[in-house]
């Protein structure tokens, strides 16, 4: 009857990603002059919203950030601010 | 392993977008966990937070990229067990088998599932985020909800202020099973929380570990979404949550406080705090010392 043969139908269909970055208020806008790549942000972020490549070094991405804010809060160097989101 | 390096290049084993809190210390500590643990994998949530947030799948679909199951409030660690015999006897040891369970079906429900399975030594690494309370079902008082916290079942008012009960400390009881790895971890601290989890997998190969997560919640306890990491730093602070190991070489304390803050600082702009009297505050301050001058002893200090 069925050509798969699976314990439980869970994830038969793919992935449940929902669209958190609706739920923002406040978006985290990082100032990279003031920037020292110590990875705070990076080991902070609940939503792994924040990352890192050789060339940029700590970067914001926006797909998935909720915008809670403990980026800017816990930055030593003060380089997040959050910034209010307008249409 | 060097914590960075893991945070840096290690992929994200969870969902992109799960519906969990702004600022929520479970959903990080879940990340970081899988980021640790990597694909070869198999985790077990159970019904709380991290389950409801969908973690666990919703509508046929998964939120995880290695398998994950969902047993009973009350039986994961059981559950694992089984799991862990079947891995065992198609050789696949290798495998690392991941409890991620809340407070309530760790220390509430599900202690008897979890202290069998620590007795017995089951080969799991078995996770607790303690939030302190029933979070998912709106902040129901669990055992180790700290005392005089405003819940939904313990509210202010006048017949009663709060949760009239001391807290419950599981990771001494965990200890005290005897089990091969035990240790209490706080987000603010993520390179010693890495660390543990990267020493909970190995110790789990040869039998049961136990590590114990402050997860503070946003939402339950009435405080600013951005302060999670700020409360996880004042709880170990004021030695409400000391951070503390016990391993084969025996127990030791991993963040000695020279200068504790008082309990009133830690209460500070958490909402659930609010309505504490002086007297409650006092017992709260005399359990933490109390607590705190334990584990001091216990490590030799």
């Amino acid at each position: 009857m069925y050509e798969k043969v699976f314990v439980t139908p869970v994830g038969n269909k793919g992935m449940y990603v929902l669209d958190t970055s609706t739920w923002r208020t406040h978006r985290p806008v990082m100032e990279k002059a003031l920037c020292i790549n110590c990875c705070i942000c990076l080991s902070y972020c609940p939503v792994n919203a924040i990352r890192f490549s050789e060339e940029e070094g700590c970067f914001i991405t926006y797909d998935y950030c909720k915008g809670c804010g403990i980026c800017a809060a816990e930055c030593p160097k003060k380089a997040i601010s959050m910034i209010k989101e307008v249409k | 392993m060097e914590y960075l390096n893991v945070l840096k290049k290690n992929p994200d084993m969870v969902s992109p977008g799960v519906s969990a809190c702004q600022g929520c210390g479970g959903e990080l500590i879940l990340r970081r966990v899988m980021q640790v643990a990597g694909q070869n994998s198999i985790l077990c949530v159970p019904p709380g937070c991290m389950a409801g947030s969908g973690v666990v799948g919703w509508n046929y679909d998964t939120g995880m990229k290695v398998p994950i199951h969902i047993p009973l409030l009350d039986n994961s660690a059981s559950f694992l067990t089984g799991v862990t015999h079947l891995y065992r006897r198609l050789g696949r040891e290798d495998v690392n088998l991941i409890a991620f369970a809340g407070d309530g079906a760790s220390a509430d429900c599900g202690f008897q599932s979890l202290s069998g399975a620590a007795e017995r030594g089951e080969r799991i690494l078995y996770i607790c985020y303690d939030n302190e309370g029933y979070m998912n079902t709106g902040y129901q008082r669990s055992s180790t909800t700290t005392l005089g916290s405003r819940t939904s079942t313990t509210p202010i008012g006048s017949a009663l202020s709060g949760k009239q009960q001391a807290q419950k400390y599981v990771p001494l009881i965990m200890a005290m099973h005897g089990v091969s790895y035990c240790a209490t971890a706080s987000p603010w601290n993520m390179k010693d929380l890495m660390e543990k989890v990267q020493k909970g997998l190995e110790a789990s190969k040869e039998g049961f570990a136990y590590l114990h997560m402050f997860s503070p919640c946003p939402t339950g306890w009435s405080f600013g979404q951005d302060q999670t990491i700020q409360v996880a730093k004042r709880a170990v602070r004021s030695n409400m949550f000391p951070i503390w190991e016990k391993s084969c070489d025996g127990y030791k304390l991993n963040y000695v406080n020279q200068t504790p803050i008082s309990i009133r600082e830690f209460v500070a702009g958490i909402g659930k705090f609010k309505n504490l009297s002086e007297e409650q505050l006092d017992r709260i301050q005399r359990s933490a010392d109390e607590r705190y001058a334990a584990i001091k002893a216990l490590c030799g200090i």
